[in-house]
């Protein structure tokens, strides 16, 4: 664990620095940004982007401050009626099935796609609603990282005339990584395989 | 009018050049051509979508991304070299018909266009190009146009071209981009070139869940929902959404390429 803790300093002071000697460059929330020691991040890991999002307290968030806990993430709309409380029911079932030490390791993340309407404080109000206690990460992101992320993931998604979207309904599971190690398609069942999917990640 | 000095004369005269200039505006940016605002008429849509998209004025390439352009961008970027990109933004073939990873090759004629790029890729090279990739509704909405008219579709001659494209296999070289026969606005290749990627592809969805239908996956050019299409004749726009709604953003194609778009800032708004 110690040596976890130390490897994780290191990384994050080489990221800082990295950050800095970066910074007169516009920012990029394209993948095109160089990953500060590319030893850092496998060739398969969605922590490679260093787009920032904004979670659901307005504090800045890259994918990558999750590695090492088991991720299970789903990007949804706060104000859809259809699917997405599904998906978070879903979520929820799927944490229920997961033994203790597992549960309160796991990462369970919502991305929203509605840029304009799901504002940090849009975030924050769905997680109260909701009941979401800080197993749970409500992320916000322009069009830009939106688009790079649902492209990642293989998520379609499109705005539609009145405001709602139509979007893939996924569940995907990352390991300690940010390697994708399982996704859930559609609404119906899949739900105990997800479950297994993150238990087998446990060390 | 008199003026005192020679130097004098000069600064009345650049400033006559100037105001001319701003008359005309700033001129466009290199190899950049101006799409006037037009309606972007979806081939498939849902019973919530807008019938007419309308589509502001926007900067088009003249010409796809090519070789030497792109040998330029993975030059300036190693992580897009051919043998160091990550298989997340590319899949195993990318670039494969270059000879190495900055060398394109006898079988990628550096004014051709760069085809099997990832939409990552495209997108990395506009961004680095200070550039974006067009959206569909601005790609289509360019694509619309013929050779004399805004409106190809009723141009004999354009719809002849477009569909002895469509029927003829991708050549094993690809030709250069300049020699593709400038439509309405001047742009070259959109139709007769390559498929080129748009920034919103995914957005394309043939069946409401296209994830849990693997069988759309690699029906790449399937066309057998143009029945369902808003104007049957243009069974062309509808392979091109049906092709973007089978791409996964890191395939690469023989056949795929990309062009760069801009937005019109306000110092280009006044270009005719």
């Amino acid at each position: 664990m110690k040596t976890h803790l130390l490897f994780l300093c290191a990384l994050f002071a080489a990221r800082a620095a990295t950050a800095a000697a970066d910074a007169p460059k516009p920012p990029d929330a394209c993948c095109s940004q160089p990953v500060p020691g590319a030893a850092a991040f496998s060739r398969e890991s969605l922590y490679q982007i260093e787009t920032k999002f904004t979670d659901d307290a307005g504090q800045s968030f890259t994918l990558g401050q999750l590695r090492g806990r088991p991720v299970v993430l789903t990007m949804f709309f706060a104000s859809c009626g259809y699917a997405c409380p599904l998906l978070v029911t879903d979520m929820q079932a799927i944490r229920a099935q997961l033994p203790a030490a597992v549960r309160d390791k796991a990462a369970f993340v919502l991305v929203s796609f509605d840029t304009g309407r799901d504002t940090p404080a849009a975030l924050r109000k769905y997680r109260t609603e909701r009941g979401l206690d800080a197993g749970w990460t409500l992320l916000h992101g322009d069009d830009d990282a939106v688009r790079e992320l649902a492209a990642l993931l293989g998520v379609k998604y499109k705005q539609e005339a009145d405001g709602m979207f139509s979007h893939s309904n996924l569940v995907t599971i990352l390991n300690a990584e940010g390697e994708i190690v399982h996704q859930r398609t559609g609404l119906r069942g899949g739900l105990p395989e997800a479950a297994r999917a993150v238990v087998a990640l446990a060390p | 009018m008199s003026f005192a000095s020679p130097f004098r004369f000069f600064a009345a005269a650049a400033g006559v050049l100037l105001a001319v200039a701003a008359a005309a505006g700033a001129p466009l940016p290199a190899g950049m051509l101006r799409i006037p605002a037009g309606v972007y008429v979806p081939q498939q849509r849902s019973a919530k979508d807008a019938a007419q998209v309308p589509v502001a004025s926007f900067l088009l390439a003249e010409q796809p991304v090519t070789n030497a352009e792109f040998l330029a961008f993975v030059t300036a970027n190693p992580k897009w070299r051919r043998a160091q990109v990550s298989r997340l933004f590319a899949d195993e073939s990318y670039l494969q018909q270059w000879a190495g990873d900055l060398e394109p090759g006898p079988h990628a004629p550096a004014g051709a266009p760069v085809v099997q790029v990832s939409w990552f890729a495209a997108r990395a090279y506009a961004r680095w190009a200070g550039r974006r990739l067009p959206t569909t509704a601005e790609w289509e909405l360019a694509a619309a146009a013929g050779y004399t008219t805004a409106a190809g579709k009723n141009e004999p001659e354009y719809n002849r071209d477009l569909y002895a494209w469509l029927a003829r296999p991708v050549p094993a070289i690809l030709p250069a981009a300049a020699g593709a026969r400038p439509d309405f606005h001047g742009v070259r290749g959109l139709h007769g070139l390559v498929w080129e990627w748009v920034d919103d592809f995914n957005t394309a969805m043939v069946t409401g869940e296209s994830r849990a239908d693997g069988g759309l996956d690699r029906d790449l050019f399937c066309g057998a929902g143009a029945a369902g299409a808003t104007d049957t004749a243009n069974y062309a726009a509808f392979m091109r959404s049906a092709l973007r709604s089978s791409l996964k953003a890191n395939n690469t194609t023989s056949s795929l390429g990309f062009r760069c778009a801009q937005d019109v800032t306000p110092a280009l708004a006044s270009v005719p």
